[in-house]
């Protein structure tokens, strides 16, 4: 196993035990998750794998009750490690681990350590900082940096000199409008990749409507790479009519050759229903209109949506989508029941069916998806569940995988 | 001019809307940490919701919608939710995962990711070319699609193998001949134009990102749209005049010394 893997791995242990330490004044409260997982993989085979989950909330670690830390990982061990040889057998992600100090002097909240950020310029998983300076008058400011976290399909990618930092200003105490205002900057190597001005808002009017936008513009190319804008209508509570517009233009890290090259602008429009007609039965229907540029540039997204609870025990959803136009035709199903037997048990079940045709010199394919699934309560805090899945498509004429569960809740 | 004229319209429209709420009373926002954690269902909340003019949410269209709630600074996504809730799906995690919820290898995948996602999944990043980078780095797509051969992925463009050509309009493709054939229609070697230079620049223009996926680096493009050697074909856009320095100062001209002796 990587040395990566088993340092979360003592990381998580050590937090383990600290959560056995019910001696101490803290609050400790989180999940353990240890799954048991079999499935092929497309590039070496079958493979089986023991995971373990981590997640924990240690609060009240000061008098105030101001101080914090939040954790959650994962590390994994592969049991049978398929047809891969001199491969590292483990793996391991640490999704964050930070600690927040609310309210210092009733105005700041800071946060140190691995974190997600979410700002209407970009989004970044940082190890660092990140300042909440609130209650400024009608304004509050945020603040964050550090390195630019990136996950790959077995660990992080990052390398290096891959930082990222960003600023927000963002109106605050009225109930009706939101609105910030961003920036962005990531660097790759040390070198500027990215530098994004981006803004948001909301706005409800009448009691019955929302208008909402979002914008991102590229300061390096000096386009808006994305632009939104909508009005969301709902004269009852069950029932909501949504127009939206959205446009993007690609644009890459200017470390990127891409970065340099001409490309289209993607424009689509959107209207969408949402009816709840009853208890028992709610139903949306959207269609979606795409410009990829060009003259024969064009798709189109049909959806309807159906959820039934014929008893309070059952919900069935099912879930259509048409695609057709530029890029290829997709014709594809979804249905998913799931049903509590009793209070301890969950039993579920489900089928995906897509025909699907990816442009006009490739054939149609078909793949179906079949699972299984339930969940078994053993106490308020013990849970064991399994889910089986087979799946039939072009790669595999059977492909079986699944996952065995137990959650424990501490 | 642009990026100044953006800036002093949204910080108007900041000014304005402050200055006209000044009076209001600044108060937070409802706290919902005491109906989150299965305390009070989602129907329950949209009564009280209706009730105070704000639309229904974590309905049907929340997947697509929620991020613009969540990038507030002062979002109230962590009265109910922890950071994990987040990122098990822009991050693969699997902790709360539902029955329901599949694993893509090890990792659990959001309900957009159903049925054969390999295959499907260039059809539905076409549907929004920007919603693959909420969670996925440039990097992780390469790192996938450096293990294929290229004329396994099947783009239009790319097919240009001889058996996919058909003869005509609605004759048979060149599959039918053996390669002994060839010279009997094409003596010396001889080929007709084939449709590359256009098809792969449509492609290119609407979904330059895919081209990214395997050529990472470029290198391929470099052979005609390079400035020292080849066909030395401008790729760049109508306005680079206006923000070539941009790229020299911020990224460090790497991209530029890819086809440029200097920059």
């Amino acid at each position: 196993m990587g040395m990566k893997a088993w340092r979360v791995l003592s990381y998580l242990l050590l937090i383990s035990l600290l959560c056995a330490a019910n001696a101490w004044a803290l609050e400790i409260r989180g999940r353990s998750s240890t799954q048991f997982l079999w499935f092929n993989d497309y590039y070496n085979g079958r493979e089986i794998e023991l995971a373990q989950y981590l997640r924990f909330a240690v609060t009240n670690i000061d008098k105030d009750g101001k101080f914090s830390i939040y954790g959650y990982g994962r590390v994994g061990a592969f049991l049978s490690n398929g047809d891969r040889e001199n491969e590292d057998r483990g793996n391991g992600r640490l999704y964050y681990l930070y600690g927040l100090y609310r309210d210092i002097g009733g105005r700041l909240d800071v946060k140190v350590g691995r974190q997600f950020n979410n700002l209407s310029s970009e989004s970044a998983l940082i190890d660092g900082a990140s300042f909440d300076l609130k209650n400024v008058g009608p304004v509050g400011f945020t603040f964050l940096g550090g390195r630019n976290v990136v996950f790959g399909l077995n660990g992080e990618m990052g390398h290096t000199g891959d930082y990222a930092t960003g600023m927000a200003i963002y109106l605050q105490g009225f109930p009706n409008t939101d609105l910030d205002i961003s920036w962005f900057r990531k660097w790759d190597e040390y070198d500027v990749a990215r530098d994004i001005l981006g803004a948001s808002f909301k706005q409800y009017l009448f009691q019955n409507m929302k208008l909402y936008g979002n914008a991102r513009y590229d300061i390096v190319s000096e386009v808006f790479s994305e632009l939104l804008g909508g009005l969301r209508y709902f004269p009852t509570a069950n029932l909501s009519f949504t127009g939206e517009y959205y446009q993007s233009y690609p644009t890459f890290d200017t470390t990127s050759i891409y970065s340099v090259f001409a490309v289209n602008r993607y424009k689509e429009a959107l209207f969408r229903a949402d009816y709840t007609i009853s208890e028992k039965l709610a139903v949306n229907f959207g269609y979606t209109r795409q410009d990829f540029g060009d003259d024969d540039g064009w798709g189109n997204v049909y959806i309807v949506g159906f959820t039934f609870r014929p008893f309070d025990v059952l919900t069935i959803d099912l879930d259509y989508d048409r695609r057709t136009g530029y890029g290829g035709d997709l014709n594809g199903a979804t249905l998913e029941a799931n049903f509590d037997a009793t209070p301890q048990l969950r039993l579920a079940a489900g089928v995906a069916y897509d025909v699907y045709q990816r442009d006009s010199m490739t054939g149609e394919e078909t793949a179906r998806n079949y699972w299984l699934g339930a969940r078994y309560k053993m106490t308020k805090s013990l849970s064991a569940s399994l889910r089986v899945e087979q799946s039939v498509n072009k790669t595999y004429d059977s492909n079986m995988q699944g996952r065995f569960t137990v959650d424990y809740d501490f | 001019m642009k990026k100044l004229s953006f800036i002093f319209v949204l910080i108007s429209v900041l000014a304005a809307l402050s200055m006209i709420s000044i009076t209001q009373a600044v108060a937070q926002k409802e706290s919902h940490k005491d109906y989150g954690d299965g305390a009070m269902s989602v129907p329950e909340c949209n009564e009280c919701h209706q009730g105070q003019g704000i639309v229904p949410n974590h309905d049907a269209a929340w997947t697509k919608g929620h991020g613009l709630s969540a990038t507030r600074g002062q979002s109230n996504c962590s009265d109910c939710h922890q950071q994990s809730f987040c990122l098990d799906c822009h991050t693969g995690g699997g902790i709360d995962a539902k029955l329901s919820t599949r694993n893509y290898r090890r990792d659990a995948v959001p309900k957009s990711h159903r049925n054969d996602f390999l295959e499907i999944h260039p059809l539905k990043a076409k549907n929004s070319p920007q919603s693959c980078n909420r969670c996925h780095d440039q990097k992780y797509c390469t790192s996938c699609h450096s293990k294929f051969k290229s004329e396994d992925l099947q783009f239009r463009s790319h097919r240009r193998q001889f058996r996919d050509i058909p003869l005509s309009s609605v004759g048979p493709n060149h599959a039918i001949f053996t390669e002994a054939q060839c010279r009997t229609c094409h003596p010396g070697g001889l080929l007709p134009i084939h449709r590359w230079a256009g098809d792969h620049a449509v492609e290119a223009r609407r979904n330059l990102r895919a081209c990214q996926t395997c050529h990472s680096e470029g290198d391929v493009c470099i052979k005609c749209h390079g400035a020292r050697t080849g066909l030395k074909v401008n790729p760049h856009p109508r306005d680079w005049g206006s923000v070539k320095d941009k790229f020299k100062s911020k990224g460090g001209g790497r991209s530029c010394l890819k086809c440029h002796d200097k920059y």
